[in-house]
Formats: structure tokens, C-alpha cells, sequence
């Protein structure tokens, strides 16, 4: 039987690729081997400080894309999109009354990729408001807030006012004339409540009116304030939907 | 406390899904290295290839340096915001900027707390009757907030002059929201329209303190909190009691499908109408008559 099979050829690739992983260097960061056997493939996830978001294990039908749309993970996606070009964009921009808007034209014309940076940081904000929006309604139709998920459900509607939080403060960020009267309308809504209104306002805009305290304040809250909320809130949530066994499924 | 004598008498210390996890079959599981990773692999290459594609070709704006001495008309806030400033015009604006958000938000955090039944959960719209009550929801929100937005915007008034002659005088009160304030305000005593309360009622000057100027005007009062409050609650209650009538939402899980299509409806439909049926003025146009702000 064995003499009739030809000898195993070992190419150049073969050699490449035993060189490349059987080192102690290679196995010193990655620990589990090539994820070709089930149980390397449940280390891979398990032994992953990233990928151990993930159980090893789910049930079938939650694969299926129609089950959820990858709406939660793609609102994730973009949240950590929005980080890289956001820190990116930190590079060339001063939150200054003087500065800001140069610092936009500069980005868009002197910076190679600036104004590219900034289109793909915008259009991912937009998409973030529509995914997460569009995420709740795929958690409301599939039931999925029943218990015992419950309270991860409210820790989804403050997710959610923290992207609004999140969008509506870089709105201001660029000073052009969309920027200044966009917040103006926004928080002249929040000053407008009862007793409490004017005084809100006045701690969100440092001041009476959109000026440089405002510019300062919104760029603190969007660049270090609501993104670090935000990671708090979504470490609670990714981990609350992992102790409750995953997705929804029928009982 | 509380756990310790739960435990004594045999009731649950701890919520069922911390006791027990749902059980699972090893044969209804797949592996999520490759099942689960590779999806997500595919969707994040195939999104951020989406959005590049879209941020080489829309350009983010950039209007003129900001100035605040030059208002924009009309002046609008980010979309997401924009259905609050579609109610913005409809009534007073604590009402329409801080008070229905807020309800809005503690109502929707509250829903799991109201529709707690487990069954047929994890499946799109598997209850009885999902579907007709999402429906209904939905054609309900949108229908009732355009009649509303085309009421208080006079567009009835319009169609009525350009079909058929001037509107009459005795529905003068059926105009707008700021007509009919109009009307109750003629028809009450003038003296309601400035009910001194900081004069008469809240005497802080007896206090030593500075006298509080706050005088009430009964009809702004009435049109602009109390029809737009009544409404907001009202509407979703009889829709509500109509459906539980006809047989079409039973459960609370229907009650809950039918409010929250009917929400996201209403949210769409403002949204849409703040957007981009807003023009100049914040009067209405058809979309393809508003123009951005002229800077």
C-alpha cells in the first residue's frame, strides 16, 4: 500500500511556512496551532485577548446573516473605524476659534489622505446613528430584551444617547457656518427646559453663546469624554450578552 | 437581606438566567472560528471598502467660517435631531427639546420591564400577530403625523382656497394651532391671558427675595403644552384600546410592537419632514424645492 504513494514533496512554501511557525518566537505569541482541527479553532478564539469577545461555540442559527444584520457588530466596526481616523485627524486639527476652520481647509488640501480621513470619519458617524438605531429595532423585533436581558437592553438606549452625544459634538468641531448654528439650534433645545434648561446650557457651551469655551468642551467630550463612556458602556454590554448565554433563542 | 430570607423560603436568590444557562445541544453548534469569524471578517472588509468608495466620491460639507453674526435661514441642527425641531415647531419648546426625549428615552429602557414574557423571543416577529401590529403602528404613525404636520402647517387651508374658494370664517379656529390659540384667546376674558401668578401667588417678595415676574397666558398655555401633551398621549392610548377592541393586539408583547412601530414611525416621519421638507423659513416645500441655507 505505502510503497504505491509517491514520496510527499516539500516545496519551497511548505519550508517557508515550517520555518515562519516552528519557531519559539512565532509560538511565544500565537500558542495554539494552525486553526484547522476543532480543537485549535476553539483556542483560537479562547486564547485571543480580541477575539475571546466571542464565545468558541454558538448555536446555528445565529450565523445566519438575516438573524441580525451584523447591526451590533457593524455599529462596533464603526466605532473603532471612527477611533483610527478620528486619532488620525487629531494630528492636524487645534480646537481653537482662530484655528479650527484653517486647520479643516489645510486638512483638506495640504494633508495627503487628510480629506479623505475626514469624509470617511464623517460618513462613519452618519453610519453609526443608522446602525445603532437600526440595531435597536433588530433587538425590539426579535424579542431579544426578554429576560433575563433586561437591563442590557438600557444599557443599549444609553449606548445610543451616547452616539448621539458622540456625533452631535464632533458636529461643532469643523466652525464652519453648518457647525456654528447646528449646536446653536441643539443646545438653545437644551436651555429651553424648564428651571434646570439655562444652566445646563451654560456648563455644555461654557457661556451664553457657541464660542470658543463651546469649541474646547465639545472637543474634549468627542475626542477623550464620550468615547471613553462609550468603550465603559460597550465593555458592560458585550459581557452581559456573553453571562446570558449569547443571542436571544426560543425557549 | 433580602437574599438571605429569599433563600430560607425557596425562592429564587438570583435571577433564572444566572442559575441555569438555556440548555444547548452540541449538535445545534458551530465552531465560531470559522463560522462566526469569517462573516465578520467579510462584512468589516466589505464596509470599509463601502465607505472608502463613498468618501473618495461625496465630499464631507464644509460651508464658510462660522459666524455668529450672520444666522443662516433656516438654521437646522444635525438630521438625528432634526425630528426635535420638527416638534420644535409645533409646540412649546421645553416640551418639544427636553421633556418628550426624555420620556421618549425612559420609555424605551423601560419596555423589557413591561413585556416580560420569554416565549417565541430570539426569533423576528415570531408572536402571534406581530405583523399586523407593526403594520398598523407604522401606517398610524406616519398618517397621523403628516395630518398632524399638514394641519398645524395650514396645508388643508391651501387645498381648500385653490380648489374651492377662501376659507370660512367660522373655521377660523380649525386653521392652525396658533389660529385656534387665536380664537380661545378672543373667547376667554382678556384677563386670562396674563394670570399674574408671580404677583399674587408665589409671593417672594415676602420672602425679601426678588419678586418673581411670571404671568401665565392660558391659551398659549393650552395650545402650546396641554393639545400637543394631550395628543402625544392620547393618540397612542386609543390607538391602543382601538387595537385591544378589534382583537388586533392581545398581549402585551402585541401592545409593545404596536407602540414601538408606531414610534419609529413617527421618529421616520418627523425626521423626514425636519429634513427635507423644511425649507426657508422652516416653512414647508417639497423636497426638491428646499434649498440648503444660503451662506
Amino acid at each position: 500500500m505505502a510503497s504505491t504513494e509517491s514520496p510527499v514533496r516539500r516545496g519551497i512554501g511548505d519550508r517557508l511556512y515550517e520555518f515562519t511557525v516552528q519557531n519559539r518566537v512565532w509560538r511565544s505569541i500565537f500558542r495554539s496551532g494552525y486553526p484547522n482541527t476543532p480543537r485549535n479553532q476553539m483556542l483560537a478564539i479562547a486564547t485571543n485577548v480580541f477575539l475571546h469577545l466571542h464565545p468558541t461555540r454558538i448555536h446555528r442559527t445565529h450565523v445566519k446573516i438575516t438573524h441580525t444584520f451584523c447591526l451590533g457588530g457593524l455599529s462596533f466596526f464603526l466605532f473603532l473605524g471612527l477611533t483610527v481616523t478620528g486619532v488620525l485627524l487629531m494630528f492636524y486639527y487645534v480646537p481653537s476659534v482662530e484655528r479650527a476652520y484653517e486647520d479643516m481647509l489645510a486638512l483638506e488640501t495640504d494633508v495627503r489622505f487628510g480629506l479623505l480621513m475626514r469624509n470617511l470619519h464623517r460618513w462613519m458617524a452618519h453610519g453609526m446613528v443608522l446602525t445603532v438605531l437600526l440595531h435597536m429595532m433588530r433587538v425590539f423585533y426579535t424579542g431579544a430584551y426578554k429576560p433575563p436581558r433586561e437591563f442590557n437592553w438600557v444599557v443599549g438606549v444609553v449606548l445610543l444617547v451616547l452616539t448621539l452625544l458622540l456625533s452631535f459634538t464632533g458636529y461643532l468641531l469643523p466652525w464652519d457656518e453648518l457647525a456654528f448654528w447646528a449646536i446653536t439650534v441643539g443646545t438653545d433645545m437644551v436651555g429651553s427646559a424648564p428651571i434646570l434648561g439655562q444652566p445646563n446650557r451654560f456648563v455644555l457651551i461654557g457661556g451664553y453663546d457657541v464660542g470658543a469655551n463651546a469649541l474646547i468642551r465639545f472637543y474634549t467630550l468627542h475626542v477623550i469624554g464620550l468615547p471613553l463612556l462609550a468603550a465603559i458602556f460597550m465593555a458592560v454590554h458585550f459581557w452581559r450578552i456573553r453571562r446570558d448565554g449569547g443571542l436571544a433563542r426560543p425557549l | 437581606m433580602a437574599v438571605a430570607r429569599g433563600a430560607q423560603a425557596g425562592a429564587e436568590p438570583v435571577s433564572r438566567a444566572v442559575r441555569a444557562r438555556q440548555v444547548r445541544r452540541r449538535e445545534e453548534e458551530l465552531l465560531v472560528w470559522p463560522d462566526l469569524v469569517f462573516v465578520e471578517f467579510i462584512s468589516a472588509v466589505l464596509f470599509t471598502l463601502t465607505l472608502t468608495l463613498l468618501a473618495i466620491v461625496i465630499n464631507a460639507p464644509l460651508q464658510d467660517r462660522a459666524n455668529p453674526a450672520h444666522t443662516p435661514n433656516p438654521s437646522k441642527a444635525p438630521w438625528y435631531f432634526l425630528n426635535l425641531q420638527e416638534l420644535l415647531l409645533h409646540m412649546h419648546p421645553a416640551l418639544a427639546g427636553v421633556v418628550v426625549p426624555t420620556v421618549a428615552l425612559v420609555a424605551l429602557a423601560a419596555i423589557p420591564y413591561f413585556d416580560t414574557d420569554t416565549d417565541r423571543q430570539g426569533e423576528w416577529l415570531s408572536t402571534p400577530r406581530a405583523w399586523p401590529n407593526l403594520i398598523v403602528g407604522s401606517v398610524v404613525g406616519v398618517v397621523g403625523t403628516a395630518l398632524l404636520i399638514g394641519w398645524d402647517s395650514q396645508r388643508h387651508v391651501l387645498a381648500y382656497e385653490r380648489w374651492v374658494g377662501s376659507w370660512p370664517e367660522s373655521l377660523e379656529w380649525l386653521r392652525s394651532a396658533r389660529a385656534l390659540q387665536g380664537e380661545i384667546a378672543a373667547w376667554l376674558p382678556a384677563s386670562l391671558s396674563s394670570i399674574p401668578l408671580g404677583e399674587k401667588v408665589l409671593r417672594t417678595d415676602l420672602l425679601g427675595l426678588p419678586a418673581v415676574d411670571l404671568n401665565v397666558n392660558l391659551p398659549a398655555v393650552l395650545i402650546e403644552q396641554m393639545l400637543p401633551t394631550g395628543l402625544m398621549v392620547g393618540l397612542p392610548v386609543l390607538l391602543s384600546l382601538v387595537a385591544w377592541r378589534s382583537g388586533l393586539a392581545y398581549t402585551r408583547r402585541d401592545h409593545m410592537i404596536l407602540q414601538f412601530s408606531g414610534f419609529i414611525a413617527v421618529f421616520i416621519a418627523l425626521t423626514v419632514s425636519g429634513t427635507a421638507l423644511r425649507g426657508e423659513g422652516m416653512e414647508i416645500f417639497w423636497p426638491w424645492e428646499v434649498r440648503p441655507a444660503e451662506s
